[in-house]
């Protein structure tokens, strides 16, 4: 789902369903790694059945990562993808399945978004090479220095799609690094390995989906089968609720807002591109020992238990007194089901309803509300009913104008504090000059008492230097009076215009005169998008339960109705068209790339892209309209694309099919889902028995030989056999001589498809103990409750004694107005921040995260962990307008404490080392956002499918 | 061709409008769609059957310039204008594209 919002929303609210994972490191000894074995229990005190990787969730951050150099060709592309999947194996430690998806063609539905998506990409990477090129010149024009751009081609992120050359290795390397892990790593010996590359339709992860689904749907299924999902995207979140297993675990990058990033210019750190002085590297440390040790750290990944989200969502949905017996289950569906109005990647969100403004509690509480009126659950087993949905969006229709009267507010009202703050702020700015080096001001009282001064003319050129260089900079960054003028100019920043303002009476006939261009009395055309909307609505919901229904269906429109205008829904929808097939991969590239990203498509194919006499060049603008909408960037905004006719693109293309070379052909058909096993494993001898006797026909896995897992076996045409050398894709990889794995084609149980996945638990599985606080705990007068930070309700816990909290008193201030040098920075103080914190108050309530006795606060007593977040939610208007403000805040404020599993105190450092930042000695280094003259895009913006 | 030019031309040539009515996009509103119309009648007796798609093509490089606020090569929308000549719309929708949103925010 494109919505970051909704997990900060969840993970806020529901506090306790984050759990940090512990990942055991690789040693070093005498320069020979010595790998983690991962025959061991796994460290989280935990064990996991199944290990799913949506691919593409790995696939963009390694091949152009955000924070760390880009690497340097193709080969070690793939050499980080396959430490990447070491690294999950490592901490998940599956013991049964590791299942790898990488995203194949997507359905229709989700074009639009792809289209999109690619469109901006190619525009925005055109856009850093010149911007790099001009600054670039400029600072060579100065004298300045910068490494020589030996940077080959850019990498075009355009070519992680279905169907190019790239994604073709990428499935090979994956069946060598498969092939390599099972013949050489014990932690793979029983593991059963699924691999679905890109030429099996489908996004990833429901592609992933799809198998766990059809797993349970047949009777060998292990109804407590421990299922961990990879992936960020919050919409894993909803597809694991929606499987109704119970035991499901999400893994995903913990996210860290203002990641220092290399400048991609000069590659130091700490400052952006626009900024770069091409200045030498300074030394890190006193002889340069830290050089490669700066400040990346590398992502840690989180654990997300469902399990817990359900103990949350019961407490919250479980209602008394209904005309009907309540069930659990059939309540988690409809509040999957809800949360698709604020947005999902098919359809917009509504006008009406945004995360941040609370609008899932607004559904919920309006949900319980009509349930009594509706008579009955919203879906069924993945099927809308219609009737009722109308009820709920009735009922938001009747809040609807006060909900854009009250968003205007807010959003005033935060503007206006913003500036309040920034002025306060200029009133307590320190002196403009600071001495640096040896006479940089020294905290009194630390250990190790300054050094005698050597040297003193020299140094004192060096900073008279120092401070010359700086201010002669493009943006004059270092110079008060240059940020000052700043500053104020960004008080006054111009409002992108808004011809709509949803907060004056007409909203709605503007809202449709301006994004539909048809007077509001056009019932025709608002029935038409409603209708859509409501198809929409049903094919989500149905691609979350039953499988893709139709791929061919989409939304026709760039802009959601208004609640209140939808009406009338019964019978507006029966079902969808039957038996639609998927793109080919070459012609969803057709369907979703720009003309510039042309190469990756064969000549003549191309040439439809960009040649005035092609029959589809309307699909291929050069530039087309952003709509902000209300919203600030470019990157926030609608792109109006216009929409692809499918019919007109296929008999374009029936004219270019015959020059595709028959490589091309290959890579535009259907491929197969893989499996493969190590030879030990009881399935293998079956499998090489099937090459031996060359079966042609199709093999149902017998059950009892792999955990129950059934599908189908088909013999590969190339296939990976014990034995047989595997030779190596990549050249500075071996081959492997030894190999001991065997791979065989496998498809997934099959199903009439008329068939019905039942969305219920299944008989006979146990569910896992529960985790939060009883609601009655009080009222047995027992002992003080604990939380549980990890999965092992009986986790030991660590406890430390006086002297160890002195010696933490002493490296780290309690509190930020305890200690009397609380400002001064500690030493080797890297300067990698890229903003200045705001000063806001209140974060003190989070700085101790444990709760053993010894260290209790009072203000904080540990049973508000569960009711946080229920109140009011400041940080929602905090977070409405403005990105950057809120990534400070949820820094400090961040995971929730007691939650957090004992990373309590590097909180508390985090947040104090944004404080340093804001110590004037630092000042020349910072504002650097302040003099940005446009915006960066969001830091974890990939293109997933 | 007047409003009712276009009206008599469909009354004249049944099938031919018929087939004509075929190419309207989902999405398209009255207004865009008598439009984008116009423009295909126009212009039809010069695309004949295995050019249709051609001339489908170029109506919809109008309309989403028009209406859509598309950029595409100034060959082709000349080209297209030209096809468009004597074609009115009123209320014109007015757009900004990503180029000019980027070119400000630069200039900021």
């Amino acid at each position: 789902m494109g919505v970051p919002a909704f997990f900060r929303w969840l993970s806020r609210k529901y506090a306790s369903i984050v759990v940090h994972c512990v990942e055991e490191k690789g040693k070093e000894c005498k320069g020979v790694r010595i790998p983690v074995d991962t025959t061991k229990p796994n460290p989280n005190e935990v064990e996991f059945d199944n290990l799913y990787l949506d691919m593409n969730g790995i696939i963009h951050p390694c091949t152009h990562p955000e924070d760390k150099p880009a690497p340097k060709n193709e080969d070690e592309m793939m050499v980080s993808i396959f430490e990447y999947i070491d690294r999950l194996f490592n901490i998940v430690r599956p013991r049964r399945v590791l299942y790898m998806a990488i995203d194949g063609v997507a359905p229709r539905a989700k074009m639009n978004q792809q289209r999109s998506r690619r469109f901006r990409a190619s525009k925005e990477g055109v856009e850093l090479v010149e911007e790099k090129d001009r600054i670039r010149e400029e600072i060579l024009g100065r004298g300045g220095y910068l490494p020589p751009d030996e940077i080959k081609e850019r990498f075009d992120s355009n070519c992680i799609t279905p169907g190019t050359e790239f994604m073709d290795n990428l499935a090979q390397c994956l069946r060598y690094y498969v092939a390599d892990r099972l013949s050489n790593d014990p932690g793979w010996k029983n593991v059963t390995v699924f691999l679905s590359d890109a030429s099996v339709p489908g996004e990833g992860e429901h592609k992933i989906m799809d198998y766990i689904r059809r797993q349970r749907a047949q009777p060998n299924h292990d109804p407590n089968t421990h299922h961990c999902l990879c992936g960020a995207d919050a919409d894993l979140i909803m597809l694991g609720l929606a499987t109704h297993e119970p035991n499901f675990t999400i893994i995903r990058e913990e996210f860290k807002p203002n990641k220092p990033r290399p400048c991609a210019l000069c590659g130091q750190m700490g400052h952006e591109i626009k900024d770069c002085q091409g200045t030498a590297r300074e030394k890190q440390g006193q002889h340069d020992e830290f050089a490669d040790s700066m400040p990346v750290s590398e992502q840690e990944f989180i654990f997300i238990r469902l399990c817990v989200l359900r103990e949350y969502l019961a407490r919250e949905l479980t209602m008394d007194s209904l005309p009907f017996p309540f069930d659990f289950e059939r309540s988690i569906d409809d509040w999957v089901f809800m949360c698709f109005f604020v947005g999902n990647d098919f359809l917009p969100h509504l006008p009406s309803l945004e995360i941040r403004e609370g609008a899932i509690d607004r559904l919920v509480n309006i949900y319980k509300d009509v349930v009594h009126k509706t008579g009955g659950y919203l879906t069924e087993n993945g099927y809308v009913n219609l009737e009722r949905v109308e009820l709920i969006m009735q009922a938001v229709g009747v809040a609807e104008d006060n909900i854009f009267k009250k968003r205007k507010e807010d959003d005033e009202g935060f503007k206006r504090r913003m500036k309040e703050k920034r002025k306060r702020m200029k009133d307590q700015r320190g002196p403009a000059y600071m001495t640096t080096g040896q006479f940089a001001p020294q905290a009194l009282g630390r250990r190790g008492r300054p050094e005698a001064v050597e040297n003193a003319r020299h140094q004192a050129f060096d900073m008279r230097m120092q401070h010359n260089k700086s201010s002669a900079g493009p943006s004059g960054g270092a110079d008060g009076r240059g940020m000052k003028r700043k500053a104020e100019d960004s008080d006054s920043e111009p409002e992108p215009e808004d011809n709509v303002r949803l907060w004056e009476d007409g909203w709605k006939q503007r809202y449709f005169k301006n994004k539909f261009d048809v007077d509001v009395s056009d019932e025709d055309f608002r029935k038409k998008v409603v209708r859509s909307y409501v198809e929409g609505l049903c094919w989500v919901l149905r691609y979350y339960y039953q499988g893709c229904a139709s791929w061919k269906w989409y939304f026709p429109f760039h802009y959601a109705p208004f609640a209140s205008d939808f009406k009338d829904l019964k019978g507006m929808f029966t079902d969808f068209e039957k038996d639609t097939k998927p793109f080919k991969p070459l012609e969803q590239l057709m369907g979703v790339f720009p003309a510039a990203s042309g190469n990756f498509l064969p000549t003549t194919w191309r040439n439809l892209m960009s040649s005035p006499d092609s029959a589809i060049i309307d699909f291929y603008p050069d530039d087309f309209a952003i709509d902000l909408n209300g919203k600030k960037y470019a990157w926030q905004g609608v792109a109006l694309l216009p929409f692809v006719d499918e019919a007109r693109l296929r008999a374009s293309l029936a004219e270019v099919y015959s020059d595709l070379t028959p490589e091309e052909v290959r890579r535009n058909s259907l491929g197969s889902d893989m499996m493969f096993l190590q030879k030990s494993h009881p399935l293998s001898d079956f499998i090489h028995e099937l090459y031996r006797t060359e079966s042609q026909e199709g093999t149902e896995i017998p059950a009892e030989l792999c955990h129950g897992i059934q599908g189908t076996l088909n013999l590969d045409d190339d296939p990976i056999l014990p034995d047989k050398p595997v030779a190596s894709p990549i050249p500075t990889l071996r081959d492997i001589t030894q190999n001991h794995a065997i791979g065989v084609k496998f498809k997934d149980p099959h199903f009439a498809s008329d068939f019905v996945f039942k969305a219920v638990l299944l008989p006979g599985a146990k569910m896992p103990n529960k985790v939060l606080k009883p609601g009655d705990w009080e009222k047995g007068n027992r002992e003080p409750w604990r939380p549980q930070l990890g999965f092992n309700q009986h986790r030991q816990q660590a406890h430390l004694d006086q002297s160890g909290f002195r010696a933490l008193g002493h490296s780290v201030n309690r509190s930020r107005g305890g200690g009397q040098y609380s400002n001064a920075p500690p030493p080797n103080m890297y300067q990698r921040g890229n903003y200045r914190s705001a000063r806001s108050g209140g974060h003190e309530t989070f700085q101790h995260s444990r709760n053993s006795s010894s260290f209790q606060q009072p203000q904080y007593p540990p049973r508000e962990q569960q009711s946080y977040g229920r109140g009011g939610h400041g940080w929602n208007r905090a977070a409405q307008s403005q990105q950057s403000a809120y990534q400070q805040n949820a820094s400090r404020g961040g995971a929730p404490p007691a939650a957090s599993s004992g990373g309590g105190y590097q909180q508390q450092f985090d947040s104090r080392r944004e404080e340093w930042r804001d110590h004037p000695n630092n000042r020349g280094h910072q504002g650097y956002s302040s003099g940005r003259g446009y915006p960066a895009p969001p830091a974890r913006r990939y293109n997933w499918n | 061709m007047a409003n009712m030019d276009v009206e008599d031309f469909i009354q004249q040539n049944r099938a031919l409008a018929e087939q004509v009515e075929t190419f309207r996009g989902y999405w398209e509103s009255e207004k865009h769609w008598e439009a984008r119309r116009e423009f295909i009648l126009r212009n039809i007796s010069d695309y004949e059957d295995p050019h249709l798609d051609q001339l489908v093509s170029l109506s919809m490089v109008w309309a989403n310039n028009v209406f859509l606020g598309c950029r595409y090569s100034s060959v082709l929308l000349e080209k297209v204008k030209d096809m468009a000549e004597g074609v009115v719309v009123e209320d014109a929708p007015v757009f900004k594209t990503r180029d000019e949103i980027m070119k400000k925010q630069k200039c900021q």
